[in-house]
């Protein structure tokens, strides 16, 4: 049958399973074109609020805590905190969306929404629906076609925004410049930014998995204490605090609190950028899972 | 903004290939490492035609304005191409309505009474005047069809004038109301950077006596390429021819350059790098081929020659020829001209449905092989995209089959002096003059709507460079009996195309795809 054929063919050669990726020598041709913006006002009706808490605590939850051993520290500071933040956190992994999303306060999991790279999630409309339905997410144009009104419209209308603002994946586990919209927007809208160190996500999903680490990888969640633009602070500088505040709280996840404050405090918090040492040294490190100080369950 | 042309790399990543095989097309995977040739993406047109017509009627290059040259008791000659360009043929209103409409309109403030149009057909078939409406125009038909408005004969004796001989000793005969007019003016579409110049009024308005000075075997493989006028014998002949009109007649050239957007919206798969095409882009491919498999022949030829190409025009330029087709060469070479690193020892073609004789007609075998072997072929600056002794592999069905309304000679070519050789220096002696003097086929020309019976040969000729060049010629999906018969080889699959190649060419080798129409002229250096 050449219409069987035919569809294969096209099938294979535009991987409609997958991503589609421009030839090698073609990609300095390859242009994003300007596309309209896809609509996600519906993924914050009503129904489909339910339907994600029923998503997110019925199924997601469950299911990322029974194929990782999540830690969550410093929810208290939700206790002080009203209206809508700013999550800013590190990104080493798909599975950090899910972490961060389960892992806050039921009141806080109801009113948030994701960036989400729009040339990756919402490329295709299957995938721009099912992850605007399951993690509420709208898209960011990460390729300078201009900034997007749609965080600013969230943010007025009492929604929080989670942000990742390396604007990809860590190819190596370790934290790469942060882009300063994240701290543009908090400082514009004046909101504050909540800082959220990700620890051990890279060692359980890195890139190229699509499924978690056998075993229960640890994985640790760590909120940190909001930060709000100064009156006399820029972006920059806003941007490079909030930075350090994700460092501290890495730095917090592998030492201790008090230790990490102080070397906060000093300046000396280690870089989360990683050491200066070959590749395969940084990716060794990361992809060691963090230690937990929960005793091994008798029953797995 | 539009990008330029580029060569891919064929890689893991690159997704099957759109080629064009006649009245259809395929997708066809290509070794990895195959170069692909991709034109440069549409140019934008020019803002407002009127004001650019009007600029360049009013401020020509190296002459006097248009409503300078023109008054009350002279005699107007409008020359224009006929549908043999733009292929496809252009949505409406055609650009040569345009241009002659802003002319007649200065011809009409000046008092011009005296004004005849003519269709510089040469020794093409004569347009019907549903044909020479759509190029025109209602308004210009209705106001001179069919006494002032008509399709050049060149097998009329008293409508012909000698003007000369060259330095070359090329006889000059062109029509003889062109040659007597007080001011010729030729209305052009430059297409591919073969048109133009003085190729318009020497080849467009001359006869048989004229043409077969350049339209032969010694010309075409002296002409390297056809598509690069100043290394091009066929142009270098016209020039001459052109400087002697020029002594005997005012030519104001009025030539127009078209963008790349060559296929109506609804087929704009055609003219998209594949691996950006959208699901709608597959949906559309998908869809219509399967349409076009299942169409009965006559519904599927139909559908095709009623596509309507969507040009833009990207300049319009007037005044002496020579400046004027410079310019013209600059703006297609913008458009059309792409860098390619050295030549390969393969080089694929998909021919589409149409050349530029074969406009609501048939594509018959002679016609594919000059679409192939002479124009797609010839598409190049510098040196031919293929080494000397490389194999050329063509994507077409080659159907033995004829319109005898538009090319009777072409049958008998086919059938009597092709099954004697296939040898443009050996039929070009021993038949050319038999068939360009057959009553019967002049009759045809003059009365009917044949070509001319010479026509065959020349197509042929054509081919003469390609032939001289190549160590191999396969078809891919042709007509075996009509391959065979023009002394190539058949190929079900390309991948069978590349299995015969390796006799010539080795088991490894370099292979570039053309991947057009849109046009490309590969500047391979």
């Amino acid at each position: 049958m050449s219409v069987a054929r035919d569809v294969r063919q096209v099938a294979k050669g535009w991987r409609w399973a997958h991503r589609p990726l421009p030839p090698q020598s073609a990609e300095p041709h390859f242009t994003f074109l300007e596309k309209k913006e896809f609509s996600t006002d519906w993924a914050r009706s009503r129904p489909a609020q339910a339907a994600r808490e029923v998503i997110l605590r019925g199924g997601l939850g469950p299911l990322v805590r029974r194929e990782t051993a999540v830690q969550v520290a410093g929810l208290d500071i939700f206790d002080d905190l009203t209206g809508p933040a700013v999550f800013v956190a590190n990104h080493t992994s798909h599975i950090d969306t899910a972490l961060l999303l389960t892992t806050l306060p039921p009141a806080w999991q109801r009113r948030v929404t994701v960036g989400a790279a729009a040339d990756y999630f919402f490329d295709a409309w299957w995938r721009a629906v099912g992850s605007a339905l399951v993690f509420g997410t709208f898209p960011i144009e990460r390729h300078g076609v201009g900034l997007s009104g749609t965080p600013e419209k969230l943010l007025a209308e009492g929604w929080s925004v989670v942000m990742f603002p390396e604007g990809t994946r860590s190819p190596d586990g370790w934290t790469r410049r942060f882009r300063p919209g994240a701290a543009a927007l908090a400082r514009a809208n004046g909101v504050p930014v909540v800082p959220v160190g990700l620890v051990g996500s890279f060692a359980a999903m890195p890139r190229g998995r699509g499924w978690p680490a056998p075993g229960r990888p640890p994985v640790h969640v760590r909120y940190g204490r909001p930060l709000l633009a100064g009156a006399d602070e820029n972006t920059l500088a806003f941007n490079a605090r909030i930075a350090d505040a994700v460092s501290a709280l890495l730095d917090e996840d592998r030492t201790d609190w008090y230790s990490a404050a102080r070397r906060a405090a000093a300046g000396d918090t280690p870089p989360s950028s990683g050491p200066p040492t070959a590749n395969w040294r940084r990716v060794w490190a990361s992809s060691a899972s963090p230690k937990t100080d929960k005793a091994p369950r008798a029953w797995r | 903004m539009s990008r330029p042309g580029f060569v891919l790399d064929v890689d893991q990543r690159t997704p099957p290939l759109l080629v064009h095989s006649g009245e259809s097309f395929r997708l066809q995977e290509f070794p990895l490492g195959t170069r692909v040739v991709y034109p440069a993406e549409s140019l934008p047109a020019v803002p407002d035609l009127d004001e650019a017509i009007e600029d360049a009627l009013l401020h020509p290059v190296d002459s006097e304005p248009l409503p300078a040259l023109l008054h009350a008791g002279m005699k107007l000659t409008i020359a224009f191409d006929d549908l043999s360009l733009p292929l496809p043929q252009m949505r409406k209103p055609d650009i040569r309505q345009k241009v002659i409409e802003h002319v007649l309109q200065y011809a009409a403030d000046a008092g011009v009474d005296d004004v005849e149009l003519i269709v510089a057909t040469a020794l093409h078939r004569r347009m019907t005047g549903e044909e020479i409406k759509a190029v025109v125009g209602e308004r210009v038909f209705r106001s001179f069809w069919p006494d002032q408005l008509y399709n050049f004969d060149a097998e009329d004796p008293d409508a012909l004038a000698h003007l000369g001989t060259t330095d070359s000793g090329e006889d000059v005969e062109i029509s003889k109301r062109a040659a007597e007019s007080d001011l010729l003016v030729y209305v052009n579409v430059n297409l591919v950077a073969m048109d133009g110049g003085w190729k318009s009024t020497a080849v467009g308005l001359a006869s048989y006596k004229s043409l077969k000075h350049h339209h032969n075997a010694h010309t075409m493989v002296n002409s390297r390429s056809f598509m690069d006028p100043k290394h091009s014998q066929l142009h270098s002949s016209a020039w001459r021819m052109g400087r002697i009109i020029n002594e005997h007649v005012k030519v104001f050239q009025i030539e127009t350059t078209l963008n790349n957007n060559a296929f109506p919206s609804r087929y704009g798969f055609l003219q998209k790098r594949e691996w950006e095409w959208s699901l709608r882009d597959q949906a559309m491919f998908l869809g219509a081929k399967q349409g076009i498999d299942v169409m009965p022949a006559k519904l599927r030829r139909n559908t095709f020659q009623k596509m309507e190409a969507p040009y833009g025009i990207t300049g319009v330029t007037a005044g002496a020829v020579e400046p004027v087709h410079e310019r013209t060469l600059e703006k297609v070479h913008q458009q059309q001209l792409v860098e390619v690193d050295g030549q390969s020892d393969v080089m694929v073609l998909g021919l589409p449905y149409l050349c530029p004789y074969n406009v609501n007609s048939i594509m018959n075998p002679i016609l594919a092989a000059c679409l192939g072997l002479g124009y797609f072929f010839n598409m190049y600056v510098g040196k031919p995209l293929v080494r000397k002794g490389g194999v050329l592999i063509l994507h077409h069905p080659v159907p033995w089959e004829f319109s005898t309304l538009h090319h009777p000679s072409y049958v008998d070519f086919f059938d009597e002096v092709l099954a004697e050789s296939t040898d443009p220096k050996v039929i070009g002696p021993k038949f050319e003059e038999q068939y360009a003097t057959d009553p019967w086929y002049r009759h045809l020309y003059r009365t009917s709507n044949a070509y001319h019976g010479v026509h065959p040969f020349y197509m042929w000729y054509w081919c003469a460079h390609a032939l001289d060049h190549l160590g191999q010629v396969i078809w891919v999906g042709g007509d075996r009996r009509a391959i065979a018969r023009m002394g190539m080889r058949s190929a079900s699959t390309f991948a069978d195309a590349l299995e015969l190649a390796r006799d010539t060419v080795g088991a490894s080798p370099s292979i570039t795809y053309m991947h057009s129409p849109p046009h490309v002229l590969a500047d391979v250096r």
